[in-house]
């Protein structure tokens, strides 16, 4: 409580300052600390249990931290692990609620980002009838209803198809162009690797190394990974 | 701030609404539960010991009571399906205006339960209801909104739980007992025929747990929904 929030210079859109995170006794997320800049788009890397989801739903303020501050500057969406939709409502009615609850419900934005993600066809139908790739392509949508400054994403290309990857590719590469910033955890690197400025290594919930894209790709930034593994 | 408040509230409860209209899931078992538990109310009591007027305003509101409480356990199990909430939380609403919202759902579905539910009972019980039908309303309003507003609060605390369904009603019966005991006292004497005016003891004691529950339950909601 008595850790001073630091200052944000106008371009950081995110800072993390000794974040700690415990589960019981279990410590998933160890000290960690970054910063997320304006039209940065932060990859971060991490195995199965490495903290990823923890990381995110931290970022989202979903959960508190055990200690340590996360200070967001401006407006967030979130693609989750899950999918937050309400499965009885369409796709359309699902959007226009939680577009009313961030104040963004007109129809004409909720049929534009129903057309950018290819759901179009699909807006009358409830979201149970939906395949894992569209309740995806669905996520992204609500998830830019408001046009968010920083954009938190938890394995986004989780069941998406080729087309479907592509789409959410294109989105995610749109919003980089407008100075967003993207922080998106993934195990899943040559989807996005081309999208990274820089790339977080996320073990056993510590941050190895936050550095740089620097040209690397998907197999460079594997052996970098299991070299800060090996490590420790 | 109060506009935010009360769109948070209508934007929740419309799409509560919605939902339970397209599955009608928490509606046909309460319809169902409320038939059976006055079927069996009517048949199990032996008419030459218990007259009709004596065992009515208990059936009533057992009936209203657990044929409600269908409703209220479904209120934070939607959101929990998808997690949904969270990306209701994550939102700068007004936490408060989610609470209200979730209680405006539920006094809108408990309502409609009770409305079908008051000419069953009559036809039942043979009891005459249209008399003392306005003051019958307004004290089921009261001791309505009494056990709904608590029933939000415990079912936002226990979905996260592993038997959510069973705790609801084990965590929710002894907050229900002070306004239940009321509202048979008061229903018992309006179908007797006597005034309002004299009940006021009990009309006092359901305001008095309105005003407190409804107090409690809009300051801890938001330490409910926290991690």
């Amino acid at each position: 409580m008595n850790e001073r929030v630091p200052q944000i210079s106008t371009t950081i859109r995110l800072s993390v300052r000794g974040l700690n995170r415990r589960f019981g006794y279990r410590r998933v997320i160890r000290n960690l600390t970054l910063d997320v800049e304006a039209g940065s788009v932060l990859v971060l890397i991490g195995h199965n249990g490495a903290g990823k989801t923890t990381l995110i739903r931290l970022l989202a303020g979903l959960l508190k931290p055990t200690s340590g501050t996360v200070t967001r500057e401006g407006s967030f969406g979130l693609v989750a692990h899950d999918s937050m939709f309400y499965d009885s409502l369409t796709a359309k009615e699902n959007l226009r609620f939680f577009g009313n609850l961030v104040g963004s419900a007109e129809s004409s934005r909720i049929e534009e980002l129903l057309l950018v993600t290819g759901l179009t066809e699909h807006a009358e139908r409830r979201v149970e009838a939906f395949s894992r790739g569209m309740v995806q392509r669905l996520t992204m949508a609500r998830a830019l209803l408001h046009d968010p400054e920083l954009l938190l994403l938890d394995e986004p290309m989780t069941g998406l198809d080729d087309a479907a990857t592509t789409t959410v590719q294109r989105l995610l590469a749109d919003l980089a162009s407008r100075n967003r910033s993207i922080v998106l955890a993934t195990h899943h690197l040559p989807e996005v690797v081309h999208l990274a400025t820089e790339v977080g290594f996320l073990v056993s919930g510590e941050m190895k190394a936050l550095e740089p894209i620097g040209g690397r790709d998907s197999r460079a930034l594997m052996d970098r990974y299991r070299e800060l593994v090996q490590n420790g | 701030m109060a506009s935010s408040l009360l769109n948070t509230a209508l934007s929740v409860a419309a799409k509560d609404l919605r939902i339970e209209w397209r599955t009608k899931t928490a509606f046909a078992s309460s319809i169902v539960f409320a038939v059976l538990v006055l079927a069996i109310f009517y048949f199990s009591r032996d008419t030459t010991v218990v007259s009709e007027l004596d065992i009515a305003p208990s059936a009533l509101w057992v009936t209203f009571t657990f044929a409600s409480m269908l409703g209220l356990n479904r209120a934070f199990l939607l959101e929990q399906e998808n997690r949904a909430i969270d990306a209701i939380l994550i939102t700068d609403v007004p936490r408060t205006g989610v609470f209200l919202g979730k209680v405006l759902g539920n006094l809108a579905f408990v309502a409609v339960v009770e409305l079908i539910t008051l000419p069953l009972f009559a036809l039942f019980f043979n009891v005459p209801i249209l008399r003392p039908l306005p003051a019958l309303l307004a004290v089921t309003a009261m001791a309505t909104l009494a056990f709904v507003t608590v029933g939000t609060l415990l079912s936002a605390m226990v979905v996260r739980t592993r038997f959510a369904e069973l705790m609801l009603p084990v965590l929710l019966l002894p907050f229900l007992v002070p306004p239940v005991i009321g509202a048979v006292q008061i229903t018992a004497g309006l179908l007797a025929y006597r005034p309002l005016s004299d009940f006021s003891g009990w009309l006092r004691l359901l305001a008095s747990f309105d005003i407190a529950f409804v107090a409690a339950c809009l300051l801890l909601f938001d330490a409910t929904v926290e991690e």
